[in-house]
C-alpha cells in the first residue's frame, strides 16, 4: 500500500494552524531580509504579504479560508491600536516649547495632504471605493486600515497605498526637503512624519535624533487626528 | 506585568466599542479606546510599568499583526488593476507637494516663534 501523499497534503494545508504558520514564517524571513539589507523597498509587511499570497495561490487556498485561520492574530489589532496612546503621550510631553508650530503644521499640512491626495485621485477618475481606501494614505497602517474600513473603503487596499506612500516618501523625502531649503531638523521630521508615517519616521531617525523624535510625534498625532476627523468629515460632506 | 497591561488595553478597547455603539458611530471602537487611554495617561501623569511593557511588546509585533489584513489585497486584484495608475499617480504627486509644504510651513512657524522670543 502506497502512502496517501494527497491526503497528508490536504490535511496539512487545511489545518487551522497552516495560516498562522505561513504568516509567522513569511514575517520572520521578511524581517531577516530587511535587517540584512536595510533596503527601503523590503518593507516587512509588503514582503510578507507577497510571500503569503504566493503560498496561498500555490496551495489553492482562498482568502476567506486564510482569514478565518488567522483570526486570532487579527484580533490583536484592536489592543495594538489602543497601545499607540502610550508613545503618543510620551512624545507629547517632550514638545512643550514648539507646541503651536506643531499643532498648526499638523492641522494645515495634514488636511492639505489628505484633500490633495483624494482630490487628485478623483480628478484622475478613480472610483469611490478606491478614493475611500486611499484617503487615509498618510497615516500609519493600523489606523489607516481602521479608518478606510469605517468610511467605506477596503482595509487591505489602504494598507497597500499607505505602504507605497511611505516607501516613496522615505526614498525622495530628504532630497525634496533639501531642495526646498528646509534645514531645521524639527521641520524635516514633521514633514516626513506627517506625510510618510512609520517608514518616513525610520528614515528621519537616520538623519538625526531630533529629526526622528519630531517625525515620531508627527506620525502619532497625524494618525489620531485622521482617525478622529476623517470619518467625521466624510459623514458631514457626503 | 504583561498580562496586567494587556488587560488594561483590552478594557479600553471594550469600553471604546461600547461607546462606539452608544454615542459615536463614526469613530472606530479601538480609536475611542486609544483616546480613553490617552486621557487616562494625561490625568495620571505617567505610564505605569505594566502598561509600558504590554504596549511596547504589542507594538513591536505590529507589522506581523498587519500581514493578514494586507493579504486581503488578493481578493480585490481586479478592482486594483482598474484604477491602479490613477491612484498611484495621485499618491505620488500629493506626497511630493504636501511633503515640501509641511516642511516649509513648519520651518516658517519655528522661525516666527524664535523671532518673537528674541524681541
Amino acid at each position: 500500500m502506497s502512502p496517501d501523499w494527497q491526503g497528508a497534503w490536504q490535511a496539512l494545508t487545511h489545518h487551522p494552524l497552516f495560516g498562522i504558520g505561513i504568516t509567522l514564517g513569511a514575517y520572520q524571513l521578511a524581517m531577516a531580509a530587511y535587517e540584512r539589507t536595510r533596503w527601503v523597498f523590503l518593507q516587512p509587511v509588503l514582503v510578507s504579504m507577497l510571500t503569503v499570497i504566493g503560498i496561498l495561490l500555490l496551495c489553492g487556498l482562498s482568502f476567506a479560508e486564510y482569514r478565518s485561520s488567522v483570526a486570532a492574530l487579527t484580533l490583536l489589532l484592536g489592543p495594538a491600536t489602543v497601545a499607540l496612546a502610550v508613545p503618543l503621550y510620551l512624545n507629547l510631553r517632550r514638545i512643550r516649547q514648539l507646541f503651536w508650530p506643531i499643532i498648526l503644521t499638523l492641522l494645515v499640512a495634514g488636511t492639505f495632504a489628505t484633500v490633495l491626495g483624494a482630490g487628485l485621485a478623483w480628478l484622475f477618475g478613480a472610483e469611490r471605493l478606491m478614493l475611500m481606501s486611499m484617503a487615509p494614505k498618510s497615516v500609519t497602517s493600523p489606523i489607516a486600515m481602521l479608518v478606510a474600513d469605517q468610511i467605506g473603503g477596503i482595509a487591505a487596499l489602504a494598507a497597500v497605498f499607505v505602504m507605497i506612500t511611505g516607501v516613496i516618501g522615505a526614498i525622495v523625502g530628504p532630497s525634496i526637503l533639501r531642495l526646498c531649503r528646509v534645514h531645521h531638523p524639527a521641520a524635516q521630521g514633521m514633514a516626513l512624519g506627517i506625510t510618510a508615517h512609520a517608514v518616513g519616521t525610520a528614515r528621519a531617525l537616520q538623519e538625526s535624533d531630533e529629526c526622528g523624535a519630531f517625525a515620531a510625534l508627527a506620525m502619532s498625532l497625524m494618525g489620531v487626528i485622521t482617525a478622529v476627523l476623517l470619518p467625521l468629515a466624510i459623514v458631514m460632506l457626503l | 506585568m504583561l498580562l496586567r497591561g494587556l488587560s488594561w488595553l483590552v478594557l479600553c478597547q471594550l469600553l471604546g466599542t461600547a461607546l462606539n455603539v452608544l454615542l459615536l458611530p463614526m469613530l472606530p471602537g479601538p480609536i475611542i479606546g486609544m483616546l480613553l487611554l490617552f486621557v487616562f495617561l494625561m490625568l495620571r501623569g505617567e505610564v505605569g510599568e505594566p502598561l509600558s511593557v504590554a504596549s511596547s511588546s504589542l507594538l513591536k509585533y505590529l507589522p506581523l499583526i498587519l500581514v493578514p489584513p494586507a493579504v486581503g489585497v488578493m481578493a480585490y486584484a481586479s478592482d486594483i488593476a482598474a484604477d491602479f495608475w490613477a491612484v498611484v499617480g495621485a499618491l505620488v504627486l500629493s506626497l511630493l507637494v504636501s511633503l515640501a509644504f509641511a516642511g516649509w510651513l513648519m520651518q516658517k512657524l519655528i522661525e516666527r516663534q524664535q523671532r518673537r522670543e528674541d524681541v
